[in-house]
């Protein structure tokens, strides 16, 4: 308590500053004067008085400036002083502080910039309850589970508080509020198992989250719905809990609306906005069919480990028990899927960005050292003054701090600007890149950088400074050699560091570079270019009634393909490289059966006539699938090169005869294989395709709505591909007209060229190039600069020793080769340096990188290259200009 | 003239808070002239090292000082000891006799 009284004092003391000097002075005058006069009752004269008052007081400046010091406030008077004279001194040079500031916002800007993404997509937590407790059981990390696995774990295990299920679903949204002339919509959602929302432990904003017992089959009729969807569905209608909104066909009641932060999922799935019960039901049984994401919340006092014991002790017992039904299930934190695939990247820049701070700093460095050794008279002179070198080095630090601080401002601004740009462009990959913002963790880190940044460049040149000689220096035009040389040697050390740290940065750039192009040769099979994609979704409309749309699907063709500028036109239940892909196993006729889980296996897609001819996917062998393989026609499919070589190796798949129905269908429906076609790309770009099937539409009962049973979610759209004669993008509005001409009510989703599906499949590379290749640019031109300046500088100091030599006769030739050499070496020093550093630190990378080794010989040679390159220009002009000294002038000047 | 002595160093504090316990308010030149008058000439305060030693009494708050106005009509800063003050004069004072005691025992004739 009486601490902080006592500050507050002081704190009192420093607001009334002149007050305080004011009445010690009136103190003390009031001391002298009465003391005087005392001395002249006692028969001294007036001036014999005041001498003698003045002897027995003391010196009045001297004490006045004592008394201050009681308060503690020295220190920062100094600091106001140091300030002040560093504020006049950089004005004094405005080219100098304008190119400093400049170099440290760029370092500080793209750190703060960088760092703001690591902190809003690394760093802070998920947005839910506890959220370190919450872990996924999935598949190989990431994949779907079969809900009868699902069902036996929760059962089972004893790690989780709770464990819950999602699946995705993106029902069509066809009625809403009839006032409203709200299109129908395509969305994007997930059903959930009733437990799910509970265990995230983020409450409603309006109305509830699912109760027991609601995801029973029957009851499931209920929705919750994020802020988003309410505030564009229906204007945050207050009133809405309770109304209903019909989705694929079906009413549902609006119970709740999650808060506008509110995300989940927050991988895989994360278009979803609106949640509704997970009724398993039937599928309870199922071990089969890979649907249900896990998710699930580990008891406070279990370890991650322990919770992967158990399961591993679960999956072990099924997996004997259903073999091949529970393999590679892997408990993994949630977090961890969430920013797995960005956090090495995310990492490798926050290093990079660090490397282009340091090198600014090594800039900024060598500008004060030569400046300092401008100022090396003024030095000498405060110290003979009385300046103690702690002193002169808190003043030259001062300055230090207050160039760092505004290159600091700079960089804040240009973070603002940079992480506006970042996150505009960075691909959708990136989790939760739209919460980046300059944060309160942010400023901090920012704060931490300049302050580090400042001692960084600010320290070695005030201690050089101090260091000095002092009758050297106050001598008229004296130098202290032994200092330069001294001086000399850090320079040298300084561009050799900037060289060796942007040989490592231009390597890291180099290997992105040659890694994207290696990515973009990939060949994804099919011909990208003019094609248009788009998804046609019939849940709840007319065209799901069982019977329609094996006339629709048809019609719809034909319309389209009918169109000016469409060259032609085909259809797929899901298009390439957009999304998970579903893998189903098959019998293949007249072969043993094989062991559980070990049968032959495919990516399963369905296509309309035409889809190879649009796609340009090319036909290896046999025939294509047409429009007279339809229900009547005996079954078809076609496979690609992969699933011939893997299940026929050596033999010719055509006429063999596959099925994809189990034994309790009698008799199974058999699939001829008609044709083989090149591989595509499937799920992602980089990945190797597996075997993949084809099957016709046409002859699909649950895709064309045959059978008469209620329509599946994931067959109630299809994805149409049409190939225009010129660019995509023109036909898309008259294709859009040509569906909505069947029918109003259609929503129309993902109007995409192939050429875009294909870019957002290599954006996350792309987007990491770019910035590798910002980042090496930045570093390049700073180490340019850097050794310019230094190589400039020399020079200028030199030119008496120049002018000797030339007047000595030193040819031009042998003054060019002097100079060059001397800034060569420095660079190819620091050259050599980043090189093994590099070899070093590219393995780093090896997870970024495609069809190139982290010691890429022709990256490391490319790099050497260009660095030795901008090392010559960047030395030649000071070169040039030290043969261009004329003997007489430059020994007059001096 | 009498024979002046400079004060003890770490005894300016304790003489001022003795002082100003006995005379309640008091500014820097009444301070000064007390302590000389008091100890009858022998201890001499060097005057201006006083108001140093003042500041650093009022950081610590020992003291407290008001403005007012002296005999002869002049502006004057008096000081007054607070209750922290006091007790820190008990202990100074208490410090000071422990001491004083074990240096005279020390020059007592054996």
């Amino acid at each position: 308590m009486e601490g902080l009284n006592r500050l507050i004092r002081r704190l009192g003391m420093l607001l009334r500053r002149e007050q305080f000097d004011r009445d010690l002075h009136d103190e003390m005058r009031l001391h002298l004067d009465l003391r005087q006069q005392e001395q002249i009752e006692r028969g001294l004269s007036p001036e014999d008085a005041r001498f003698a008052a003045q002897r027995r007081f003391g010196n009045p400046a001297l004490l006045r400036e004592i008394s201050g010091d009681a308060w503690g406030w020295r220190g920062l008077e100094h600091l106001g002083q140091d300030l002040r004279y560093g504020a006049r001194e950089l004005l004094r040079t405005p080219g100098f502080t304008a190119v400093a500031v400049l170099a440290l916002a760029l370092g500080i800007g793209a750190n703060t910039a960088i760092y703001s993404v690591v902190n809003a997509v690394l760093l802070r937590p998920l947005g839910y309850k506890d959220a370190n407790r919450l872990v996924t059981i999935l598949n190989d990390g990431t994949d779907p589970v079969a809900p009868a696995n699902y069902i036996d774990w929760r059962d089972q295990s004893r790690s989780f508080e709770v464990m819950g299920a999602a699946e995705y679903w993106s029902p069509n949204l066809t009625d809403s509020d009839p006032s409203q002339s709200n299109p129908p919509e395509h969305l994007y959602g997930l059903q959930v198992t009733q437990n799910l929302l509970p265990m995230l432990g983020i409450d409603p904003a309006l109305g509830r989250i699912f109760i027991p017992g609601e995801d029973r089959k029957g009851s499931e009729h209920e929705v919750v719905l994020s802020d988003r969807l309410w505030a564009r569905r229906s204007n945050r209608d207050p009133n809405i809990l309770g109304k209903m909104i019909t989705l694929n066909g079906h009413g549902y009641t609006v119970i709740g609306i999650m808060p506008p932060e509110f995300k989940f999922p927050p991988f895989w799935a994360t278009r979803a906005e609106l949640w509704v019960p997970l009724a398993l039901g039937d599928s309870l049984h199922d071990r089969d069919v890979n649907t249900l994401r896990v998710f699930a919340r580990v008891k406070r006092d279990v370890t991650l480990g322990q919770a992967r014991a158990d399961i591993a002790t679960i999956t072990g017992r099924l997996e004997r028990e259903y073999p091949g039904t529970n393999r590679d299930v892997v408990v993994t934190p949630l977090k961890e899927n969430v920013v797995g695939k960005i956090e090495t990247p995310l990492l490798m820049m926050l290093g990079a960005v660090g490397f282009i701070l340091l090198i600014a700093c090594a800039n900024v460095a060598h500008m004060l050292l030569a400046r300092i050794s401008d100022r090396q008279k003024e030095i000498a002179v405060r110290t003979v003054l009385g300046a103690g070198r702690t002193r002169v080095i808190s003043q030259f630090l001062t300055e230090s701090l207050l160039l760092a601080a505004l290159g600091a401002l700079a960089g804040l601004l240009l973070a603002l600007w940079g992480t506006k740009v970042l996150v505009k462009l960075s691909p959708a990959y990136i989790p939760r890149v739209e919460t980046v913002a300059i944060d309160a963790h942010v400023l901090l880190f920012l704060l931490g950088v300049t302050l580090l940044t400042a001692i960084v460049f600010g320290l070695a040149p005030a201690m050089h400074a101090t260091a000095g000689d002092l009758n050297g220096a106050l001598k008229e035009g004296g130098r202290g050699e032994s200092d330069s040389i001294r001086r000399n040697r850090l320079r040298s050390f300084l561009v050799a560091s900037e060289f060796a740290l942007a040989f490592m940065l231009l390597i890291g750039a180099g290997l992105m570079i040659r890694s994207f192009f290696a990515l973009q040769s990939i060949d994804p099979g099919f011909n990208p270019h003019n094609v248009l994609s788009m998804i046609v979704s019939v849940s709840g409309t007319n065209e799901a009634e069982p019977g329609r749309r094996a006339m629709f699907y048809p019609e719809l063709m034909q319309k389209v393909r009918a169109l000016p500028g469409v060259r032609s036109a085909g259809g797929i239940n899901h298009l390439p490289l957009a999304g998970d892909t579903w893998g189903l196993s098959f019998t293949i006729e007249g072969r043993p059966k094989p062991r559980p889980g070990e049968s032959p296996e495919a990516v399963y897609r369905i296509i309309m006539p035409g889809y190879f001819e649009t796609m340009r996917l090319p036909l290896l062998r046999g025939r294509t699938i047409t429009s007279n393989d339809d229900a009547r026609s005996p079954g078809v499919v076609i496979i690609n090169e992969r699933a011939a070589h893997e299940y026929w190796p050596g033999q010719d798949p055509i006429g063999e005869r596959i099925t994809f129905d189990d034994d309790k269908s009698n008799p199974p429906t058999w699939l001829t294989v008609i044709g083989v076609v090149k591989n595509a790309k499937q799920e992602d770009w980089v990945s190797k395709p597996y075997p993949e099937v084809y099957l016709a539409a046409l002859q699909n009962p649950d895709f064309m709505g045959y059978g008469g049973s209620p329509i599946a979610p994931h067959m109630a759209y299809l994805t149409l591909v049409v190939r225009a004669d010129g660019k995509a993008t023109g036909i898309a509005s008259a294709v859009k007209r040509a569906v909505w001409s069947f029918d109003r009510n259609l929503p129309i989703s993902e109007v995409l060229t192939m050429d875009q599906v294909v870019a957002d499949a290599t954006a996350q590379p792309r987007f990491e190039m770019l910035l590798f290749a910002l980042f090496g640019a930045v570093a390049l031109v700073l180490a340019a600069v850097g050794i310019y300046g230094v190589m400039n500088y020399s020079v200028s100091r030199r030119t008496r020793e120049i002018g000797i030599r030339i007047s000595l006769g030193a040819s031009r030739a042998a003054v060019l080769g002097m100079v060059a050499r001397q800034g060569m070496t420095q660079a190819l020093a620091g050259t050599a340096v980043g090189l093994a550093s590099a070899v070093l630190l590219s393995q780093l990378m090896r997870k970024l990188l495609y069809g190139v080794r982290p010691t890429d010989p022709i990256t490391f040679g490319g790099v050497a290259i260009v660095l030795g390159l901008t090392a010559l220009v960047a030395t030649s002009v000071p070169a040039r200009k030290a043969t261009r000294i004329e003997p007489m002038t430059a020994l007059r000047n001096e | 003239m009498s024979q002046r002595d400079e004060i003890p160093p770490g005894t300016l504090y304790m003489l001022i808070l003795k002082t100003l316990a006995r005379q309640g308010e008091m500014h820097g030149y009444e301070i000064a002239n007390s302590i000389q008058q008091i100890s009858e000439d022998v201890l001499q305060v060097e005057e201006g090292s006083l108001y140093p030693a003042l500041q650093r009494m009022l950081v610590k708050g020992w003291v407290k000082a008001e403005w007012g106005t002296t005999a002869g009509n002049r502006r004057a800063r008096y000081y007054h000891l607070t209750p922290l003050g006091r007790r820190q004069l008990a202990l100074e004072v208490s410090k000071y006799e422990r001491v004083a005691a074990a240096i005279a025992r020390v020059l007592q004739p054996a």
